[in-house]
């Protein structure tokens, strides 16, 4: 497979991932505005914002409507939900001939879609409703990505910028729930925490309803059967990355499962009461850093590597 | 109602259709037709009595039973699919990028069997001795030797590639991908009007109008014995496999300039219908003068190169120096013969306005053949004959200088005035070598659906004909559409859209 095309793939992904958690974290959020008083609401939405955006806000707006809009519509805004469905359909069209029609179709009119809706227009009626609709068209390309691709090469490296991006935006919003200090999310905010992560039902299968901040780390973090959780993305993302680039040569190939297999390592092997006194930003932040240190080698490895160094 | 429900099981597999309607329909006097002028130009579907003719009966009898409304449903729905598959151009207008479609008429153009025939014939014949005349001028030049084209005409040429001489080409194609425009003149012939052999494009809108037409018309098709074109991509593989020196694992790319070219769209699309590697400049490297392309896995070698970008843009080492399209060394593997490019380079120089008037002598010169398809009538202002000739008659004429494009240094007689008659008359006589004349064509007219009824509008033809080993033209076309009323320019960048074209099997 062409270096630039794994490349796009990944982003592709990677951006595609990441706009489906903006948009489910939007419909959770906005479907619970009305149960909040407006100063846990307040805090609940500058954990949102600090856990979707890339920047720091120091104008976090008083009303929904304006936070939405910059989180939501405002192409300015690189981690915007319209941002990262524009970029995913940029890297999309550049490896056009590498995705089926159902897949670049769905994204494609997933992005049309979007980008045709006023801002201001959502709050006629349920606001949510935009990103439920969102989120319905984002698991049809889930659906034809998994069904209409070969499950090669290349969707490989769909699938290693899903998990590495997965991890994370889980990463992220665990660390604004989980960190010390700020204000102390309450039941409620833990509850909307599973949302964000499309958890609540798995949870309380496992848990039952009783909702208890260490029950969710441990499972948020540790759960090997839940997609969502950093243990099973870390264990797709090292499947992943045993299948592509199978002719690199060894010692390449080394470099990059060293690191994944270390990461596999520390997280098949965490402890929640080890981590529950302060220790969960900490492994967090390194779980991240391994992350990036993997997407680095990656790239390192199978697309910019240097032609003097194969010939 | 009963009317619509047949006319709806006829689309869909029912009863075929009545194929000859009790009162035929007049151009210009009749709903849908009521707008539709038939001019001075040949119309396609149009006798000169307003009465369809024979080819377009079949499609005549469905317009007329079918609700306007309903044709303006499919016509938003052929909109709509193209915005979703992403066949669209990009329009940058105050720093805003806005993304447009390519405008499709439903109403196909049809092309009968007889016809085609001639066509076919006719592009074959001259293509092989285009193909002959570029293997002359890069070889010994014996046609310069022969006094049949004046040498300054070649040498001087921006578009002859000295760096090709004495070099040879898989089976002598140079030129393995051409889309030649034709026009068909008032008498209803058709013409050659342009040869492009350089990178021709819009033979993905030949097979996505294919789709539109047959959505919108699916019983008409039917009973048409419409010839497909849906092998093309084949047609062009084969092709290009036919220009490597091996025949088993030939590795093959297309190269394009990027997702930024308005013809992006095409390239991805014939790749992912071969099933070929897409590439842009930055993927490909030379070493030791063998091509390879980066991949996760290393480097891979590549044999055969669809190249997508101009000769100007292939290889900053030999041609621009500032191009950042193309692949450094890429020409030296080129001439060393480990990578076959096509089309060759240098192959503009056979198509420019000057050489164009020359092509039914070549014909003559190669093949001691007649010339199967006409030209344009074409005045050379440097025989002395055709100068006086365009001097007398520069009120009727169309005056171009040869090496302008896009409508630079040139004279459109009967819209001038006296004063810039005499003004260009001057620079005329000043460097009649530099000039060409062709008396005004009015392209033919096709049926074109405009949103409230059917109207004429101008249109030409472009058929692609490959060539490797042998020389295919697969049966069908662009049909090029000026949507303006009136207009006589079918360019895409200038309003002009496409309909599909049907050829007919007898």
């Amino acid at each position: 497979m062409l270096s630039r095309v794994a490349d796009s793939l990944y982003w592709m992904s990677r951006y595609v991932e990441r706009a489906e958690h903006t948009a489910r974290v939007m419909a959770v959020k906005l479907e619970s505005l009305v149960e909040q008083q407006p100063e846990d609401a307040r805090a609940s939405w500058a954990r949102v914002v600090e856990a979707l955006q890339d920047a720091h806000w120091d104008d976090l707006p008083q009303d929904a409507a304006s936070i939405t809009k910059r989180l939501v519509f405002d192409r300015e805004n690189e981690s915007s939900l319209l941002a990262s469905l524009g970029f995913a359909r940029d890297n999309a069209r550049q490896v056009r001939e590498a995705l089926s029609n159902e897949v670049w179709g769905n994204l494609n009119r997933l992005y049309l879609h979007l980008s045709g809706v006023h801002a201001d227009a959502i709050w006629v009626h349920s606001p949510a409703i935009l990103f439920r609709d969102v989120l319905d068209e984002m698991q049809a390309l889930e659906g034809v990505t998994y069904s209409t691709l070969s499950h090669g090469e290349g969707w490989y490296f769909l699938e290693l910028g899903k998990y590495i991006e997965r991890v994370q935006l889980l990463g992220r919003v665990l660390d604004v729930h989980f960190r010390q200090g700020g204000v102390t999310p309450k039941y409620f905010d833990w509850l909307v925490l599973l949302k964000f992560c499309t958890a609540f039902e798995p949870y309380t299968k496992l848990y039952t309803a009783s909702i208890r901040p260490q029950k969710i780390a441990e499972f948020l973090l540790f759960d090997p059967e839940f997609p969502h959780s950093i243990r099973f993305s870390i264990d797709k993302m090292t499947e992943a990355l045993a299948r592509v680039a199978p002719g690199a040569p060894p010692a390449r190939r080394a470099a990059v499962e060293r690191l994944a297999g270390r990461l596999k390592a520390s997280v098949d092997f965490g402890q929640i009461d080890e981590l529950m006194s302060g220790g969960i930003a900490v492994f967090l932040s390194d779980v991240t850093r391994q992350c990036e240190k993997i997407h680095e080698t990656l790239f390192a490895s199978y697309i910019t590597y240097g032609a003097e160094t194969v010939l | 109602m009963q009317g619509e429900v047949l006319a709806n099981t006829e689309d869909f597999g029912g009863p075929d259709p009545v194929t000859g309607p009790a009162r035929a329909a007049l151009a210009g006097k009749d709903a849908p037709y009521a707008r539709y002028d038939l001019g001075r130009a040949y119309d396609e579907m149009f006798a000169p009595d307003g009465r369809p003719r024979p080819p377009y009966i079949a499609l005549d009898s469905r317009l007329t039973s079918l609700a306007l409304e309903e044709l303006v449903r499919r016509q938003q729905a052929c909109e709509q699919s193209f915005l979703h598959q992403g066949i669209t151009f990009t329009v940058y207008n105050d720093n805003q990028a806005t993304e447009r479609i390519i405008p499709t008429d439903l109403l196909p153009r049809i092309v009968t069997a007889g016809e085609w025939e001639r066509i076919e014939r006719g592009l074959t014949q001259r293509i092989t001795a285009l193909n002959l005349f570029l293997r002359d001028i890069y070889g010994d030049g014996r046609v310069l030797k022969d006094g049949i084209v004046p040498r300054e005409m070649i040498y001087g040429s921006k578009h002859y590639r000295r760096e090709m001489r004495g070099l040879p080409v898989p089976h002598g194609s140079y030129v393995n991908i051409c889309g030649s425009d034709l026009v068909r003149d008032e008498a209803g012939d058709f013409v050659v009007l342009e040869d492009n052999l350089r990178v021709p494009s819009g033979v993905s809108y030949m097979l996505a109008n294919r789709d539109v037409a047959r959505r919108a018309f699916p019983g008409v098709f039917r009973s048409m014995n419409v010839r497909p074109i849906e092998h093309y991509p084949l047609e062009l593989l084969a092709t290009l496999r036919a220009l490597a020196p091996f025949e088993q694992d030939v590795s093959i790319a297309i190269l394009t300039p990027g997702v930024f070219n308005s013809a992006y769209f095409e390239h991805a699309f014939l790749a992912r219908q071969m099933g070929v590697e897409l590439v842009e400049g930055r993927d490909l490297l030379v070493n030791d003068n063998v091509v390879y392309t980066r991949t996760t896995s290393g480097l891979k070698r590549i044999d055969v190169i669809y190249r997508r970008i101009d000769d100007d843009f292939v290889d900053p080492l030999i041609f621009r120096e500032d191009s950042s399209l193309g692949v450094s060394g890429l020409f030296n593997a080129y001439r060393a013969g480990n990578v076959v490019i096509a089309n060759a380079l240098g192959t503009g120089v056979a198509d420019d306005k000057a050489i164009y008037a020359y092509v039914p002598r070549l014909i003559r010169y190669y093949l001691s053949e007649e010339p199967i398809l006409d030209n344009v009538e074409t005045f050379l202002c440097r025989e002395e004959k055709s100068l006086g000739h365009v001097l007398a008659n520069l009120d009727k004429l169309v005056v171009k200088a040869v090496g302008e494009s896009g409508g630079y240094g040139m004279l459109v007689g009967p819209h001038a005035s006296q004063a810039e008659r005499d003004a260009f008359a001057e620079k005329l006589k000043a460097d009649p070598d530099n000039y060409i004349a062709q008396p005004t064509i009015q392209l033919s007219t096709a049926p074109t659906f405009v949103g409230d009824g059917v109207e004429a509008r101008h249109v030409d033809l472009r058929p692609f004909i490959l060539t490797g080993n042998e020389t295919k033209i697969v049966p069908g076309a662009l049909t090029r559409v000026a949507l303006k009323r009136g207009s006589l320019v079918v360019n895409s960048s200038q309003g002009g859209g496409s309909k599909d074209t049907w050829v007919l099997s007898r």
